[in-house]
């Protein structure tokens, strides 16, 4: 009776979940709700977790609650400490969780909400929840190994050290790209500036008080740290309103450029308990609250997308960044859907942490489920703005015009009305001086949340404390990864220097330290300069190589599972990671392939460096701006490269790849499993 | 009720987890220590040391 009451259910479920999709995809000419957004992708991830992901975790993984985990087996205390797998479940979506798919979507939403959202469901259920869930897995029957180390010893020297290599390279370009985003949601905005700056010796503060005042009491720390950024938020709007201070905090995206690279270059070589620690423990627990106030609010309010469907620039043409629906659309939205970084954390901390190994099904499957969940609610945030606005927030003056009144008119000639004194009216609401050319997609999420939030209460009276807010949130963790990743970037060229001169691999000799730390700034602080500089706003060239490389680790990482399966004498299965594999490989060489040789300047690195040199050959450029067009010439050239790179890269490990799969399928090579063996578990049911 | 806190209790251990109060105590009860400022930063460098070599998620 139960097993025929739970099938109607699902059955139920699979209906409800067809019907809304189909909802939103066939509905055209009028808004509809986000409601239907929010069922169709809960309903779709319930479906996927409950069959599909348990499918794998029963036929092709086969986990077995009997085996002793790592953290029963190695348990110290710190790392390896078999824990409860709701706990695990958050702490891991804490981890996976970043700016990627707040931002990823915002951009996409440019297409229109149509396609955008389609992939972060589809791509979450059959590809990014997969991987997340496949590479736990294979790290923790491997003692909770990394992806590097899994790559070197399952598929060869080669593609170990084109793994590491990969990740240096994507975490410079992912560590401009953010930076470009703070860098851009705080350009002539005094009380944003003030609020992130104030955030600083917030900081500080708590990592002092954790040092010596209470030591150990971090939750403590973290509300009194949450209460001084609140009051740092109406601080903030004070600064803004005085004639002597909002000069002082009013600066210029160079100036902030600069001042994101000093502060990378300090950040990264001070001890992390005084700032990285306590900062990053207050923005774990504000991008949790966020995204949990973020989905009531949703559920409260409902708000009806006022973008369509699709928009006329999924030919390519869009404002924000150039280029089709297809590839493009799938390279912007890549953590909502499928990131190859959520690979690198479920080969870290998490599968130390696993007590049962049934419990990698809810924590690798699950998280990210809800991560790209987090991405719907993103995306319902700037569709459900009006469409103008949107894309005078997001669109770059170099495309639209550089006064507020060609801006508008070009937006309304696109089809999406929009007037100048809408847009100052909405500045004035949110205690900015202007909303144009805010690229980078966290002014306009910012918008789209504060709007939502302030429909639950108090209206337009609290939407520039709602803007602040979440401008502070996305800032607070986007500082933070900037941190960690210039320190984690400055281990790993130590580890490599070490080779070539000892002393630079000390991470404890101070002039190794800054040497190497100064050279990974210099390496993020550049693109990030060029970003700020470039007319087309930066995004339109540096998200898409964050894109196309962050989707190239994730075909790393799906090349490392699929050579791991072929080991486990499960080929038959290796469709599961070959289908993600598969598509993120034509999605990421078409568009790697559009970005280096398009012939559209706006879509191609290299066409457009030739476009600025036939305007610099023919002299239509004027002397002052010479050195400046150079520049940007080189800069095209140097994205090309990049791209190139990543592409030369990604293919050395998938023909690595391919050549280890081929030899165990025609048996000409030994299939070494390299898991621990079986141990007995004896991890009572009352330790987790 | 019993759901409502055994719920309650679950979102506090997570926070716990979340800010290394948890594997502090784990820490002192595996070494049979007790707390002090000097043994919170002994913990506390190691635990930071091992995290930030790590990538932070996008």
């Amino acid at each position: 009776m139960k097993t025929i009451f739970g099938r109607l259910l699902w059955a139920a479920v699979a209906v409800a979940a067809a019907f809304c999709l189909a909802g939103i995809a066939v509905t055209r000419g009028e808004p509809i709700n986000s409601l239907w957004l929010v069922l169709a992708a809960a309903l779709t991830y319930l479906l996927g977790f409950r069959f599909y992901a348990r499918f794998i975790a029963a036929k092709v993984m086969a986990l077995d609650n009997d085996r002793a985990t790592p953290a029963e087996r190695l348990r110290n205390g710190h790392d390896f400490e078999p824990t409860n797998k709701w706990i695990l479940f958050g702490h891991h979506f804490a981890a996976i969780a970043g700016p990627g798919p707040l931002v990823g979507p915002v951009l996409a939403a440019q297409f229109g909400y149509l396609p955008g959202t389609l992939w972060i469901i589809i791509g979450a259920v059959l590809g990014g929840a997969v991987q997340d869930f496949v590479i736990l897995f294979c790290s923790m029957r491997r003692d909770g190994k990394s992806l590097g180390q899994m790559a070197r010893e399952e598929i060869g020297k080669v593609g170990g050290f084109t793994a590491l290599l990969t990740v240096l390279l994507i975490m410079v370009i992912l560590l401009a790209v953010i930076a470009l985003v703070v860098v851009n949601a705080l350009k002539g905005s005094p009380w944003g500036t003030f609020t992130i700056a104030a955030t600083m010796p917030i900081a500080i503060f708590m990592g002092l008080y954790l040092r010596y005042w209470r030591p150990g009491k971090v939750l403590e720390v973290s509300v009194i740290g949450f209460l001084l950024v609140v009051a740092a938020i109406f601080g903030g709007q004070t600064v803004a309103q005085s004639a002597t201070l909002a000069p002082i905090f009013t600066l210029s995206g160079v100036a902030l450029a600069l001042a994101v690279i000093i502060y990378g270059f300090f950040a990264s070589a001070l001890p992390v308990w005084l700032l990285l620690a306590p900062r990053d423990y207050l923005s774990t627990f504000v991008k949790l609250g966020v995204v949990l106030m973020l989905a009531i609010g949703i559920v409260l309010v409902r708000p009806q997308l006022q973008l369509p469907a699709f928009t006329r620039f999924v030919d390519g043409t869009g404002p924000i960044f150039a280029g089709k629906i297809f590839p493009f659309c799938f390279i912007t939205i890549a953590c909502g859907a499928i990131s190859g970084f959520h690979s690198l954390i479920s080969s870290g901390t998490t599968p130390k942490m696993i007590g049962k190994e049934w419990h990698a099904w809810p924590v690798g499957y699950g998280s990210m489920c809800l991560e790209s969940f987090v991405a719907i609610m993103a995306m319902i945030a700037a569709c459900a703005l009006q469409p103008g606005v949107y894309f005078a927030v997001n669109s770059p003056a170099g495309v639209v015009g550089t006064t507020p009144e060609a801006a508008v008119a070009t937006i309304s000639s696109w089809g999406f009305p929009v007037t100048a004194g809408e847009m100052t009216e909405l500045a004035h609401d949110v205690g900015e001086n202007t909303l144009y050319y805010r690229t980078g997609g966290a002014p306009s999420l910012a918008l789209g949340m504060a709007h939502i939030f302030a429909k639950t209460g108090g209206g337009r009276m609290v939407l520039g404390f709602w803007y602040h807010f979440a401008i502070m949130f996305e800032a607070l963790f986007i500082l933070t990864i900037i941190d960690a990743g210039t320190r984690v970037g400055r281990f790993m060229l130590q580890d490599w220097l070490g080779h070539l001169w000892k002393p630079l691999g000390r991470t404890s000799w101070m002039p190794g330290v800054i040497l190497t730390s100064a050279a990974i700034v210099m390496a993020w602080g550049y693109f990030l300069y060029q970003g700020v500089q470039d007319p087309l706003g930066g995004i339109n060239s540096l998200w898409p190589l964050f894109g196309i490389s962050n989707q190239l680790l994730a075909a790393v990482a799906l090349c490392v599972a699929t050579t791991i399966l072929v080991k486990m004498h499960r080929a038959r299965y290796m469709w599961i990671t070959c289908i993600p594999l598969v598509w993120l490989v034509i999605v990421t060489f078409t568009a790697g392939y559009q970005k280096l040789f398009s012939p559209i300047p706006r879509v191609g690195f290299l066409a457009r460096a030739a476009q600025l040199q036939a305007a610099l050959d023919a002299g239509q450029v004027a002397a002052a701006k010479v050195a400046e067009q150079q520049r940007l010439i080189f800069n095209e050239r140097l994205d090309a490269v990049v791209c190139g790179v990543f592409l030369v890269l990604v293919t050395t490990i998938l023909v690595d790849s391919i050549r280890v799969w081929v030899g165990i399928l025609r048996g000409t090579r030994e299939a070494r499993v390299t898991e621990t063996p079986f141990v007995l578990s004896r991890l009572r049911p009352e330790e987790i | 009720m019993k759901r409502l806190k055994r719920f309650g209790s679950l979102i506090l251990e997570l926070l716990r987890e979340l800010s290394d109060e948890n594997a502090y105590r784990r820490h002192l009860a595996a070494h049979g220590r007790t707390h002090s400022r000097q043994e919170w930063q002994k913990f506390s460098n190691a635990r930071l040391l091992a995290r930030y070599v790590r990538p932070k998620c996008c």
